[in-house]
């Protein structure tokens, strides 16, 4: 379900700026146009993600950036590992 | 176990000492934080209880006042549990989508799919379903009236960005329902067919009808020659008046039943009408009433089943 910008700032106890700086810097990619962004619940989850790491953490902004990449890419791989099993299951058979 | 570990010692979780300054608490629960957040830990199931743990210890010591009420044995570990999070992770690895197709990145293992032909496959159909998903489903809402919700209508929704989208609203809807209106949502990014808009209806309440599953419920009001006499009387229905018969001798509460006059159900079939009759005296004195009244003595009594 979509969830639009106000109610994403709201949801994810955010500002403007401090959204727009996520967008720039491509840790959150909402869909839409860019003067009528659509967030989704993954995008949220996101949100907390990076408040967690910078308030909980100490991380730095760099440092997110840095996390985010190799997390995308765990999930991708995670993702890779549970088909290539899945898919070699089903050659077996 | 539930109540087991939330009085789990704050103090025991973090490790740190009873005496421990803020600035340690802070960062013993830093260092945990970092070591046990479930999206740091996206295969290991057990970090998500052990991070919620930590997260309850850290929330009361952090806090001066509740940390002096523990202390004070005026408060135990319980309820410093924060709200149910939702963990990217869930999100991430639904149906492998990668939280998004923006969020997909193959550079961890783009080189092993040269020599791997199970690898290169599913990269190639990722890429085709991220390139052919459909565009997103979009929620609105519209408020029609009674009336329109019993008998069918046409609605128009203005969307923000100008355009409008006929909705017809099917007879017999009921509140909170929802019509779905294929490809009206948000467009693919890519390739793929536009999501769907989910129109949710909410029915305004009517001046004298509501609802009651099937039926329509009306309270009638009739004089009381009309209830006691009997006679014809004109009746609303959703779909016009209609004349009924108020049978002789009749009471409030007494309930007509107007066959088929209800809200039509799925198989054509139509629910009744349900019309209580609400005696009413004149508005102000009657002369003419209270002289026929005044030698008339009641033979029944209305509030037999009252007595003990």
């Amino acid at each position: 379900m979509i969830i639009s910008k106000t109610e994403f700032l709201y949801r994810a106890q955010t500002d403007q700026e401090t959204l727009q700086l996520w967008i720039s810097e491509e840790w959150i990619a909402p869909q839409g146009q860019d003067a009528e962004p659509e967030f989704s619940e993954a995008d949220l989850a996101r949100a907390s993600l990076i408040r967690n790491l910078q308030q909980d953490m100490g991380v730095n902004t760099e440092g997110v950036g840095v996390i985010l990449n190799l997390l995308d890419q765990i999930h991708s791989l995670r993702w890779a590992l549970s088909e290539r099993l899945r898919l070699k299951d089903d050659g077996a058979a | 176990m539930f109540g087991e570990v939330s009085l789990k010692d704050p103090y025991e979780i973090l490790g740190v000492a009873k005496t421990a300054t803020a600035d340690e608490i802070r960062s013993a629960y830093r260092k945990l934080a970092k070591k046990l957040h479930p999206d740091l830990n996206p295969g290991d199931k057990s970090a998500e209880d052990k991070f919620k743990d930590v997260t309850g210890a850290h929330d009361l010591l952090s806090d001066a006042e509740k940390r002096r009420r523990f202390d004070a044995g005026e408060i135990d570990a319980s309820g410093a549990e924060r709200p149910q999070q939702r963990y990217y992770k869930d999100y991430a690895n639904a149906g492998g989508a990668g939280g998004g197709p923006r969020y997909q990145n193959a550079s961890g293992f783009a080189d092993f799919a040269q020599e791997d032909d199970f690898l290169a496959e599913l990269l190639r159909r990722r890429e085709q379903q991220a390139r052919r998903a459909p565009g997103a489903d979009r929620l609105y809402q519209l408020e029609v009236d009674f009336l329109d919700a019993v008998n069918g209508a046409t609605k128009r929704i203005t969307l923000p960005d100008g355009t409008s989208l006929d909705v017809a609203i099917p007879s017999g809807i009921q509140d909170g329902q929802t019509i779905r209106l294929r490809g009206k949502g948000a467009p693919s990014r890519g390739e793929g067919p536009p999501g769907d808009a989910l129109v949710e209806i909410s029915i305004r309440p009517h001046k004298f009808f509501t609802r009651e599953g099937d039926d329509i419920l009306l309270e009638l009001p009739v004089t009381i020659s009309e209830a006691i006499l009997g006679g014809k009387v004109k009746a609303p229905t959703p779909t016009g008046a209609v004349m009924v018969t108020v049978p002789k001798g009749s009471s409030t509460g007494s309930t007509l039943r107007l066959k088929g006059k209800g809200v039509a159900r799925r198989d054509g079939s139509h629910g009744d009408e349900l019309i209580k009759l609400k005696v009413m005296t004149p508005p102000a004195p009657d002369a003419g009433l209270e002289a026929f009244l005044s030698n008339w003595t009641p033979n029944y009594d209305p509030r037999r089943d009252m007595q003990s």
